[in-house]
């Protein structure tokens, strides 16, 4: 277990050596979300008998979450074609599971940080909300999801130009598209269905449910959840055994 | 664990049809100083890749103890140390703090990891900079600290794969003087990839010359410049230059004294013999 913790020890000291710039990354597109659509359109507006910023909330948590938990692929793809501290990791005398786990749990670091962030404007704005262990169960699988596919995703890429086509053709449109802004009933019907492929789809739903009600609406989208989870897990031992 | 023997067979590489490193073998035994010399694009770095489990061979083994690799990687991880081509440190930490990384990642104790630290500080001379951040630090003590992290943990086997590229004459110096102190205090069986003919004629006890992803030549860099002689007579022609080997200078002397052409006559070096072999220098 050794390899987990300096792995996750490293990525924590390079993240304290830029706590301020990250913790600003984590606060400014949030709050920009927040005065476009919260503050523009959402003081009027109800959805699902639910105030629009209330609704809106948990989406920008699960939007920025995801955003701080995926984020680890630029780092670890930095650390690899870069500065080749990744082969540190390779060379050392660990599994290659524990690099995906450390990795991991840097990333549900980083998202939860955000996380709170968000939790904290939901209390400055008055949002009736739930910490629940329901929420925070769910918060979790919603970070573990995004760290691993950010894990496996770093370790497909071959250079900095692959991530960033994986940036926008996949991770831009599924934070737009996942009911983080708006329900997905209100989309088109094929779009409907087609954003079922996505898994912020089912985590932003889950936490949306917890967040305010303290309910699980849907047990199908957690096990949904679990099983991409499980997946990815899975996927990124495979990939993590794989790579030179 | 003691590596008393290391045994390497029709070790291959190919990159689709590209063949890296072509069915390499040879032994080597502890304490030895293998200096592996080749042109850039040789195969060096993947050979050292594939004996430190940074990339899989696509045909062959490497024993360590006669334990194959392959199977037993953790293992045999534990006793090898790497100095890569990059220096690859984590620039916005302290120096401390990237042997401390280094420490947990090879799973030393707590309370061994303070002691092992300052020794690895102490060894490469960097106790006056231990806080400062690693981006701080000149090109020198950077590779300084590659070596003392690669240090840290006790190797048996150290790879350095071109360890002194890019550094002035006085870091290399220094960087030579640490390899050989390694070797000499605790006996550890030494790796060097260069394409420096001077590093591996100065620290090596055994040459591996390597080009085309084939070894050309090895053993004792006095045994393989024997094949050739002790001189280099270079005859300067008006487009091109010649050697001719000799084992007694008086013979080059005397074979000069019949030129019409500006000569000169030296030591025999390592790159004469690749020269001799390949018909290219090393560059």
């Amino acid at each position: 277990m050794h390899g987990i913790y300096g792995i996750y020890f490293r990525e924590l000291l390079i993240f304290k050596s830029k706590f301020f710039k990250n913790l600003l990354a984590s606060i400014i597109s949030p709050l920009l979300f927040l005065f476009a659509f919260g503050f523009g359109i959402g003081k009027h507006t109800q959805i699902d008998g639910t105030n629009y910023i209330a609704f809106l909330l948990p989406g920008l948590l699960t939007m920025t979450s995801l955003n701080q938990a995926y984020g680890i692929s630029s780092e670890i793809n930095i650390s690899r074609f870069y500065f080749k501290i990744f082969d540190e990791y390779l060379i050392a005398p660990i599994g290659r599971w524990q690099i995906l786990l450390g990795e991991s749990l840097y990333g549900v670091t980083k998202g939860l940080i955000s996380a709170a962030i968000i939790i904290i404007l939901a209390y400055i704005l008055d949002v009736k909300f739930s910490m629940s262990f329901l929420f925070v169960v769910i918060l979790l699988i919603h970070l573990l999801i995004f760290s691993m596919l950010g894990f496996s995703a770093a370790l497909i890429v071959r250079n900095h130009g692959d991530q960033f086509a994986i940036n926008s053709f996949i991770i831009t449109p599924m934070v737009f598209l996942s009911g983080t802004f708006y329900p997905i009933d209100m989309m088109p019907s094929i779009i409907k269905y087609v954003v079922h492929i996505f898994p912020l789809t089912y985590t932003t739903k889950l936490i949306r449910d917890a967040f305010l009600y303290d309910r699980l609406t849907s047990l199908t989208y957690l096990f949904v959840s679990i099983f991409i989870l499980i997946s990815l897990f899975i996927f990124g031992i495979f990939i993590v055994r794989k790579i030179e | 664990m003691e590596i008393n023997n290391i045994d390497i067979k029709d070790l291959t590489k190919l990159y689709n049809s590209f063949v890296a490193v072509d069915s390499v073998s040879f032994s080597v035994k502890k304490g030895d100083i293998v200096a592996i010399l080749g042109p850039n694009g040789a195969g060096k770095t993947t050979l050292i890749k594939m004996l430190t489990g940074l990339l899989s061979p696509t045909k062959g083994t490497i024993s360590y103890n006669s334990v194959n690799f392959s199977k037993s990687q953790n293992k045999i991880k534990k006793v090898i140390g790497l100095v890569p081509q990059e220096n690859n440190i984590d620039r916005d930490i302290s120096v401390y703090n990237n042997l401390l990384i280094h420490a947990i990642l090879y799973g030393i104790n707590y309370e061994e990891r303070k002691k092992a630290i300052l020794e690895a500080l102490n060894f490469g001379e960097l106790e006056n900079y231990s806080h400062r951040l690693a981006n701080e630090l000149s090109g020198g003590l950077k590779r300084r600290l590659v070596i003392a992290r690669a240090m840290l943990h006790k190797p048996k086997i150290l790879f350095l794969d071109e360890p002194t590229v890019n550094l002035d004459p006085h870091s290399r110096r220094h960087i030579w003087n640490f390899i050989r102190k390694i070797n000499n205090e605790s006996q550890t069986t030494i790796f060097i990839t260069t394409h420096y003919i001077e590093e591996a004629e100065l620290l090596a006890k055994n040459v591996l010359i390597i080009d085309g992803g084939k070894i050309i030549a090895s053993g004792s860099p006095d045994a393989l410049k024997s094949r050739l002689g002790h001189f280099t007579l270079e005859i300067f022609k008006s487009d091109s230059i010649e050697y001719q080997f000799f084992h007694k200078r008086d013979e080059a002397i005397q074979f000069a004294g019949g030129l019409n052409c500006s000569f000169k006559i030296r030591e025999l070096t390592l790159e004469d013999l690749y020269i001799k072999i390949t018909g290219k220098r090393i560059e």
